[in-house]
């Protein structure tokens, strides 16, 4: 759980005035935050505004940041507390997207390049996760997204949460079970197709 | 292991949090108990399901609008950009609602016209012809004149 010497340096530089560091940190982390908001709050708009308000949340307290904590696990809080809090914008705010440029559309860029079929099916087991997750209460979605999402430890989640490892054992534990009833139809379908 | 130690440590096996001791007690009792074996397996799926779900990449310009955010905070938020920015959306909207307001106006007033000259047709004797010439009673009283006449 420590952090790399990338981070703290970027830590290091921005503490000493350079703003341009704070832009290599969220270049670092952007798709990490962005895909961990996504599955918490199941739509790119919001989504976005989350990611973003991290960051800025980020910027305000990174100069508080102890090096003793790792830099991910703080950044994850920050979301993972950022999506709890979240409030949908009101319809005025969201009917544009606002950039220094000017409006824009939003698009959702997949990390990797597969087979239209992958694509298909990972579309499939996507929105099946999201619509399951969104029924879960936000702690229980919290440590499964950063779990089976972020592939944290118990260690990292626990770290994350700020509570014990008992707790987040016995969370995943719940929300595995909840989403096993959720997802049962779909798992099932998907067991059939696969044998 | 009973079965309801193993259901309690089914998360943990799945993530790879058991100890060495556990996780053989564990593989050893999933081996006899179908039960137990079936909800691992379950579980096991579940978890991949995770694995083949899809990953994104942040939205295009994502840190150029952090960092324009962070720029426009520093200035104190205050922007006149943003402000006009605003002012025309709510210009925009009003623009919406009033034309539909407006043409909304225009459709009834229009509608209600056309009701009138119907309704006031309908009850004007005017145009009300009881025998119409081509009519079954037409022809009969055409018959009885000329019979009349005769």
């Amino acid at each position: 759980m420590s952090n790399n010497s990338e981070d703290l340096s970027i830590i290091g530089r921005f503490k000493n005035g350079d703003e341009a560091a704070f832009e290599e940190l969220i270049i670092n982390y952007q798709d990490r935050i962005y895909n961990l908001c996504l599955y918490m709050l199941g739509n790119r708009h919001d989504a976005e505004d989350a990611a973003q308000d991290t960051f800025l949340k980020a910027y305000r307290s990174l100069n508080d940041f102890k090096p003793k904590a790792s830099l991910y696990t703080w950044l994850y809080r920050i979301a993972v507390n950022t999506c709890i809090d979240h409030k949908r914008k009101p319809f005025f705010e969201s009917i544009f997207r606002r950039s220094d440029t000017g409006t824009e559309m939003v698009i959702d860029y997949p990390s990797v390049l597969p087979s239209p079929e992958k694509v298909y099916e990972s579309k499939q087991i996507q929105y099946a996760l999201q619509k399951a997750l969104i029924k879960l209460s936000p702690k229980l979605r919290a440590v499964i997204v950063l779990k089976e999402m972020e592939g944290l430890s118990y260690e990292e989640i626990a770290d994350t949460l700020d509570v014990s490892i008992g707790t987040v054992k016995s969370r995943i534990s719940r929300a595995r079970e909840e989403l096993r009833t959720l997802l049962k139809d779909f798992t099932e379908q998907k067991q059939i197709s696969s044998v | 292991m009973n079965c309801s130690k193993t259901h309690r440590l089914i998360s943990p096996y799945i993530d790879g949090e058991l100890k060495v001791r556990d996780k053989e007690a564990f593989e050893s009792h999933i081996k006899s108990c179908r039960a137990c074996g079936k909800a691992a397996e379950e579980a096991r799926f579940q978890h991949n399901l995770f694995a083949r779900a899809e990953e994104f990449n942040s939205p295009y310009g994502f840190s150029t609008r952090v960092m324009a955010n962070i720029a426009s905070e520093k200035t104190g938020g205050f922007s006149l950009t943003l402000l006009f920015t605003r002012f025309a959306e709510v210009i925009v909207l009003l623009v919406i609602i009033f034309s539909g307001i407006i043409s909304g106006g225009f459709l009834s007033d229009r509608l209600m016209a056309e009701k009138k000259t119907l309704i006031i047709s309908s009850f004007s004797l005017d145009i009300f012809e009881p025998t119409p010439p081509d009519s079954l009673g037409g022809v009969y009283l055409a018959m009885a004149e000329v019979k009349n006449e005769k």
